[in-house]
């Protein structure tokens, strides 16, 4: 019977060399007129076909009847050309945007587009190669429709928040699985100490030809367990056959932190103090904490007034620069790309850097006919440094935060005192002429000594072979490792800040994680009768992930000489010790058929197997299925005038089950005791953590319904996609009644439901192309509604914190997860000027800070409890983006380009809990914003009569409405004018092509939003306290030159 | 039928794969990884080291700092007259200095968190010692014993649980609102909603735990740092004597004290560990055991110390001065009957600058390596006394104030007690010299019915006040909705 296939086979190519009966030759260049080598040139309609050499040119015969040729290459549009009289067809090809050819990448394969019936998005290497930024996942906002990003803050490589189709998870990571070339490689943040260091930053972004993200569950399920959150699958470049080509990038770039908030001056200070000294006074006689006229201005040794704007001393004018060189080329056999980087950015932030180095050998060759072998080498070098900013999870309330020094330190001390010594007194800065102590500390010694360094060295290793058994079968096999080395420093100065109790303290952790992965897999790929399209895949999937950490704590420095760990200190404790493993073992098949490129079905299964999960229910099942129906190669379609209007048009639906074994916890299934101490000598164990022995997978099912449109030939491609994502059984740590004392509170349990509705669109378009003017743009959006549907039995919220302190957010059923909960206010009392709240009975209750037992009041001075008010917490919107998006468009005119790229987001509230700082009336300075707070003069204004020491009335001590801000925005991300040297100016001298280029990031920002930036979140990837400011660092802005050559 | 034919082919093939593929299969325990860094509850009562072990950590686990090694003693302390802030620093108690401390507030909420994980942590202990599997390990008398420890500190959290978020005992005999009494071993999501005891209720339990726990305690341990770090006969007696005082029940408080107080002066216990106070008061504090005046203390060590933001020398040494002593009126600083010649003022307070004179009491090396005092035998001097005050000889109560006064000061002329009014006044005034800095201010103010002559909130808040205890955190509220 193979045979007869055979025979078949033969009988084919015999008919063509029988039937051939045209040569014809050309050359295919881009627009600057340099050849396109590697491009692939067709017969439509058929199978005849070629590619271009070197020079571009490209002879093929075409058989008889043929009409038109297509040429497409990677990088570039896809190009149609009647072949018409002549033997020459010559093709200058646009450089693709936005939006990448014909393939995207799946699980485990790949997959022609047209033949693709589920939802993917796909962002070309190029759209973020050239961007200031230090991991890809930066450069990925506004890029593709679904897909949210935000950028944290401004602090360099801390690690950004995506969100695949809206929040995937409460208690698991909501964090899309990564997975370059093939293995999943981890995320998250692997520093210990105020510095951040985001894994994905040890993949160069010039390395990366494409990524692809799988959006519905029929396309992530073949990841199955791994794959509710969506998949981020990265390729990385590899050589094209032909001559070498080597090519050098660079940019130079200059960041500048912006937005921040216009803080008093020293004058406006002493003066704005003293009378909040005086109303305090006014209000209680007995008033302690300060006595009248304790603020005063000094002078300096020159006699002039001290007045010192501590945003210049702790932010820059930052300057960084990025080169990479790339060799990459091959001949029939064998392919390879080279490249080697290097980056040195500084952070607007004092002392915040980011290097890396990084060299990637990607090598594929053909060992015969049938066996093609592919390796990757990629070793990696990143070093963070970076002062305590305050402005990584977690670090929201660190004393020795930068980003709230620089607005709250007092503005009438010096720096430095006259005789050139540190102006310092204890722990804090050194009072001047003020009568009180200040709180915060003198920033200098920890820009200037602190230590927060976070070091890795990572290489993955890949081998693979590639068997093809008989046509169309073939079997590949990959085994990757990737082990990572990481090596946190962390020095606190004794002299100021976190290391002053202890005189100086040191803390050092390693991280050795080695992360095994091996894919064994069986491909079954055939056309019949040209018209039936077969894929069949097999395979299995096993990856170990093992992390051992140790390191020390020393503090206590024997002799301030020291400034290292190394250094002699008097006391040693551990610290930074753990281990932990977590291995997945899953088996696979997918399946997809389709009839004369019309039908389409694609089906796949996948048994999943999680160490993490308890004994019993550690195995789940997984899968999906996806149809499409191209309306377009119908005959009835084609026939119609619908054809003049529509080249393509596609019906698609899919349906499929992901698992979310992305827990925190490995062994959460486990009663856990924990070792210590007793004392100085006794061994102790205690009860640690209650375990869920029946905890089983947190799923998702989602279901995807769209339409792709290409209409005018290619120059308008649509795609729109309704979206349900239902995850249930969600993994919560359902809190416990603190009086139970079940250790933390919590035990995990399979019992959450919530579902992420909405629709993306994407539009690529050419609305212009005219001589040698042509735009092209992307045009992305996508709304989405979060709503949680079931949580604990008796529906207990998730109560969410920032930085573990500040009770901030609330996930309750019937609403967006992650809300903000606060209490309500109504305004100021313009009689008195005292903030009034909406207490837990619906009454106005006024707050008079040193008020005794007057304090809390009803507007007709009958006195209530501070509890009605504090247990008035309620939700105060959401906080996740209703509607976002992004605005991409490439420009070209000759020999320039000009890259503009707008991101929009909206629909969201945020908690602009730095504005409660801004206006807190201790010994913190203030924003501008309190000069019109109200008075007897100025009754109608919203902030309160400032009263020394309230840390209530303007929301530090509790969240409050008045800090709740609408998060909707516009921003120029991105805008970048390129010009390309002409072919003819650079004649026959060994540079092929050059470009210049400037470009801004974060150019300007539409929005109504006061706090440093809307795009923000102090918490860090947390699922249940997002949309929180407090006290971060602005964002940054960054202008770059840089150049592109090719030899 | 080509598609047949290679089909059974691929299928040939794949069988011959089937090795490669099923090499994780065959290895069933691919998937199991156990917690290398915990020990699984299967194994807690494996060995009679690892039962002790457990007992300790049940001690470890009331004296982190967030309860009883730092944070129990400050909040007890801040609250009144004697010390002033520093730093506005509301991780720091500047909330409960100032009375603002709401529902919400995370710091309180932690006291009370701890508080119950410690309780819970014995109800477990508890209960799975009675399981069968656990049985002879250890002997009978060894396993009762361990219960009564267990026992005690599970009285002694409730004592302060029930302190801080009640209303006093002595308001109404206990029958205002208390707090939930957890007895049963928690592991799972059962159990949320219970609703608070009574004041007294909790009271009861505390009683019963240490009227059991006494009987099976031994009366010493080998080494004097056992005896002053895990409870024996004589701790419990003197604990009883304060909690008893609490209650304003004072026949019993001089039961319990006499069974560890001699009749007259030199005062000592003549059963069990001989307590007594000890001759040099300077002695008492540091890091190590003073075995015979220090009755019960929280061992620290430079590697089990209490934490930055915990420790009192933090506090109110020089570690942070986040507390300096008030030199106001309400302050018992610069009151005249603390005169400088008492060593407890020459040698526990230092004038650090004009402004801040401190509580030295406490080193401020880091790390803070102090053990936390938490019964020491002069308290128990000063409970016998002032039941003896109320409801017995004014001459004892006298003769034991005395010992405690000339310990540090043999000059002081204190005034004859020749009235209950005169004496009780001495001794509240020599009860906030003694103990100062060691959580025992706001106890004694509560059980007094006396208003908080507050500095940080600029008021005298009285009883009837919803501020004068803390509520119940908005977290136990939330979780358990009949809690009240």
């Amino acid at each position: 019977m193979k045979k007869v296939l055979l025979k078949v086979v033969a009988l084919m190519f015999l008919s063509v060399s029988v039937w051939a009966q045209k040569k014809i030759s050309g050359k295919v260049t881009d627009k600057n007129g340099n050849p396109v080598e590697g491009a692939s040139v067709l017969v439509k309609g058929t199978k005849v076909g070629t590619t271009t050499d070197t020079n571009g040119n490209y002879t093929l015969t075409a058989p008889e009847g043929s009409k038109i040729l297509i040429v497409s290459s990677v990088g570039h549009e896809q190009m149609e050309m009647a072949i018409g009289t002549g033997n020459t067809v010559s093709f200058t090809l646009n450089q693709s945007v936005g939006r990448s050819e014909d393939v995207v990448v799946v699980g485990y394969a790949t997959q022609k587009r047209k033949e693709f019936s589920g939802s993917a998005a796909i962002v070309k290497g190029s759209a973020i190669a050239e961007k200031p930024v230090q991991s890809f996942a930066q450069g990925l906002t506004g890029q593709a429709s679904g897909v949210n990003i935000i950028q944290p803050n401004g602090l360099l490589n801390n690690p950004p928040v995506i969100r695949v189709r809206g929040l995937s998870s409460i208690s698991l990571s909501s964090f899309p699985l990564v997975v370059v070339d093939g293995i999943p490689i981890s995320t998250g943040d692997v520093s210990t100490s105020a510095v951040t260091n985001n894994p994905l930053s040890d993949i160069n972004p010039a390395d990366i030809e494409s990524i692809d993200i799988l959006k519905d569950a029929a396309s992530a399920s073949i990841y199955g367990s791994r794959a509710a959150a969506g998949v981020l699958l990265i390729t990385t470049k590899k050589g094209k056959s032909g001559r070498t080509t080597v090519n050098y990038d660079g940019w130079l770039g200059q960041t500048q932190a912006v937005r921040l908030p216009k803080m008093l001056n020293a004058q406006q200070y002493v003066t704005h103090k003293n009378a909040a000294i005086a109303n305090a006074l006014s209000v209680n006689p007995n008033f302690s904490a300060a006595p009248r006229d304790a603020f005063a201005m000094m002078n300096d040794d020159k006699g002039n007034p001290v007045d010192v704007n501590w945003q210049d001393v702790v932010y820059r004018s930052a300057i960084s620069h990025n080169h990479n060189l790339t060799f990459s080329g091959g001949n029939d056999k064998t392919n390879f790309y080279l490249s080697a980087g290097f980056s040195d950015q500084e952070g607007f932030l004092k002392a915040n850097t980011f290097e890396r180095r990084s060299v990637r050998v990607n090598i594929n060759h053909k060992l015969t006919d049938k066996i093609k072998l592919f390796t990757v080498v990629n070793y990696t070098n990143g070093i963070n440094n970076a002062p305590n900013s305050g402005s990584y999870a977690g670090g929201a309330f660190a004393s020795s935060g930068l980003g709230r020094i620089a607005n709250a330190q007092a503005p009438n001390v010096p720096i430095y005192n006259a005789n050139g010594t540190l102006n310092i007194e204890a722990g804090a800065i050194g009072r001047g002429a003020n009568k009180i102590s200040l709180q915060f500390v003198n920033p200098i010694p920890l820009i200037e000594q602190d230590k927060n360094r976070s070091e890795t060295n990572r290489i993955f290793a890949n081998l693979g072979t590639d068997i093809q058994i008989v046509d169309g079968l073939s079997f590949r096999t990959s085994y990757t490792w990737d082990l990572r080395l990481t090596d946190n420093q962390r020095f606190w100065n004794p002299v100021q800040g976190d290391g002053y109790a202890s005189t100086g303290q040191a803390y050092n952790n390693s991280a050795r994680s080695d992360n095994w992965n091996w894919t064994n897999i069986l491909q079954y790929q055939k056309t019949f009768k040209d018209a039936h399209n077969l894929t069949i895949l097999a395979g299995n999937d096993v990856q170990k992930t093992r992390t051992d950490n140790w390191g020390g704590n020393r503090d206590f420095l024997a002799d301030p000489f020291f400034s290292q760990f190394q250094g002699t200190f008097i006391n040693n404790t551990p610290g930074g010790n753990g281990i932990s493993e977590i291995s997945f073992e899953a088996y696979l098949a997918s399946l997809s058929y389709n009839f004369k490129n019309k039908y389409y079905f694609s089906a796949n299964v996948r048994r999943d197997g999680n160490s993490a999960l308890s004994t019993d229910n550690r195995w789940g099942t997984f899968g999906g299925a996806s149809v499409g129906w191209t309306l377009s190669n119908e005959n009835f379609f084609q026939n119609s005038s619908l054809s003049n209007v529509f080249n393509n048009l596609k019906l698609k639906a899919s349906w499929g089950k992901t698992g979310n074994g992305n827990l925190a916890n490995y062994y959460g299934a486990y009663n856990l005791y924990d070792a210590t101490i007793y004392g100085t000598s006794a061994g102790a164990v205690f009860y640690a953590q209650a375990g869920n022995d029946k905890l089983k997978w947190e799923t998702s099912k989602q279901t995807n319904i769209g339409l792709e449109l290409g209409i005018i030939k290619g120059r308008l491609n649509f795609e729109m996609n309704w979206f349900n994502k239902d995850i249930n059984n969600m993994i919560l740590a359902v809190p416990q009644a603190p009086s139970k004392g079940v250790p933390g509170n919590t035990i995990l349990f399979n019992v959450g439901s919530m579902y992420n509705k909405g629709l993306d669109f994407t539009i690529n378009m050419v609305p212009v192309q005219k001589g040698d003017f042509k735009w092209n743009t992307n045009i992305n959006f996508t709304t989405i509604k979060n709503k949680v549907t079931a949580l604990v039995s008796n529906n207990t919220p998730i109560l969410g914190y920032t930085s573990s302190l500040e009770l901030s957010s609330i996930t309750e059923v019937g609403a967006s997860a992650s809300s903000i909960f606060g209490v309500q206010s109504n305004g100021v009392n313009p009689e008195n000027g005292r903030r009034i709240f909406i207490d837990n009975q619906g009454r106005q209750v006024q707050y008079q800070h040193q008020g005794g037992a007057d304090a809390w009041t009803l507007l007709d001075g009958t006195r209530v409890s501070s509890g009605s008010v504090t247990s008035a917490a309620k939700n105060l919107g959401n906080t996740q983006p209703t509607w976002f998006g992004g605005f991409n468009n490439t420009l070209t005119y000759k020999s320039f380009d000009l890259g503009l790229n707008i991101t929009f987001s909206g629909g969201n509230y945020i908690y602009n809990g730095s504005r409660a700082g801004l206006l807190d009336q201790r010994v913190w300075n203030n924003s501008t914003e309190i000069l019109g707070a109200w008075s007897p003069q100025n009754k109608n204004s919203k902030i309160p009569r400032p009263i020394y020491t309230d840390n209530i009335s303007n929301g530090s001590a509790f969240l409050i409405s008045d800090n709740v801000e609408k998060g909707d925005f516009l921003r120029f991300q991105n805008v970048v004018l390129g010009y390309s040297v002409p072919k003819s100016t650079l004649g026959n001298s060994a540079i092929k092509n050059v470009r210049l280029y400037l470009q801004a990031s974060n150019l300007f920002l539409i929005t109504g939003y006061s706090g440093v930036d809307p795009e923000i979140s102090s918490n860090g990837n947390s699922n249940i306290s997002s949309g929180i400011e407090r006290n971060s660092i602005p964002q940054g802005r960054t202008l770059t030159v840089g150049v592109n050559i090719g030899f | 039928m080509s598609l047949f034919n290679l089909k059974i082919k691929g299928l040939k093939i794949f069988i011959l794969l089937l090795p490669v593929l099923g090499l994780f299969a065959c290895k069933k325990d691919f998937l199991d990884n156990q917690a290398e860094l915990s020990i699984p509850e299967s194994r807690v009562f494996e060995t009679p080291a690892r039962i002790l072990a457990q007992v300790n950590g049940l001690y470890s686990s009331a004296k982190i700092g967030s309860l009883f090694g730092g944070r129990y003693q400050i909040y007890n302390d801040i609250r009144s007259g004697e010390f002033r802030n520093r730093t506005s620093n509301v991780v720091t108690g500047f909330g409960v200095y100032q009375f603002t401390n709401d529902p919400s507030d995370t710091y309180i909420e932690g006291f009370w968190i701890n508080g119950y994980l410690t309780i819970n942590r014995v109800n477990k202990f508890l209960a799975d010692f009675e399981l069968a599997k656990n049985q002879g390990i250890v002997s009978d008398q060894l396993k009762s014993q361990y219960i009564a420890e267990a026992k005690f500190v599970r009285a002694y959290c409730y004592y302060a649980l029930v302190q801080m978020f009640a209303k006093p005992y002595t308001q109404d005999a206990g029958a205002s609102r208390g707090l939930p009494l957890r007895l049963k071993a928690q592991t799972d999501s059962a159990d949320n909603n219970l609703k608070s005891g009574t004041v007294a209720q909790v009271y009861a339990q505390i009683l019963k735990d240490l009227n059991e726990a006494e009987v099976a305690l031994p009366a010493s341990y080998s080494t004097s740092v056992l005896n002053t770090t895990r409870a024996h006969k004589n701790t419990v007696a003197a604990f009883k004597s304060r909690v008893y005082l609490a209650m304003g029940k004072f026949p019993d408080v001089i039961t319990e004290a006499n069974k560890i107080v001699s009749a007259t002066a030199p005062f000592r216990a003549a059963t069990g560990v001989n307590h007594t106070l000890n001759a040099d008061v300077t002695k008492v504090y540091g890091n190590g055991a003073a075995e015979l005046e220090n009755v019960f203390s929280a061992p620290m060590s430079a590697t089990n110390a209490p934490g930055t933001q915990n420790q009192l020398g933090y506090y109110y040494n020089a570690g942070n001065i986040e507390y300096f002593l008030n030199q106001g009126a309400t302050g018992i600083y610069n009151n005249p009957a603390w005169p400088a010649s008492d060593l407890r003022k020459s040698k526990f307070v230092l004038q650090y600058s004009a402004a801040w004179h401190i509580l030295v009491k406490y080193s401020n090396v880091s790390p803070f390596t102090d053990w936390v005092p938490l019964i020491r035998y002069s308290e128990v001097l000063l409970n016998l006394a002032e039941a003896e005050a109320e409801a017995g000889s004014l001459t004892r109560a006298e003769e034991l104030v005395k010992a405690v006064r000339q310990r540090s000061d043999p000059s002081y002329t204190m005034p004859a007690f020749t009235t209950k009014a005169i004496a009780i006044q001495n001794i509240l005034l020599e009860r906030r010299i003694e103990l100062l800095g060691e959580g025992f201010n706001a106890p004694d103010i509560q059980r007094r019915l006396q208003p908080f002559v507050s500095v940080g909130a600029g008021a005298s808040i009285p009883y009837t006040d919803s501020r004068y205890v803390f509520p119940i955190p908005t977290s136990e509220k939330l979780t358990n909705k009949i809690v009240e």
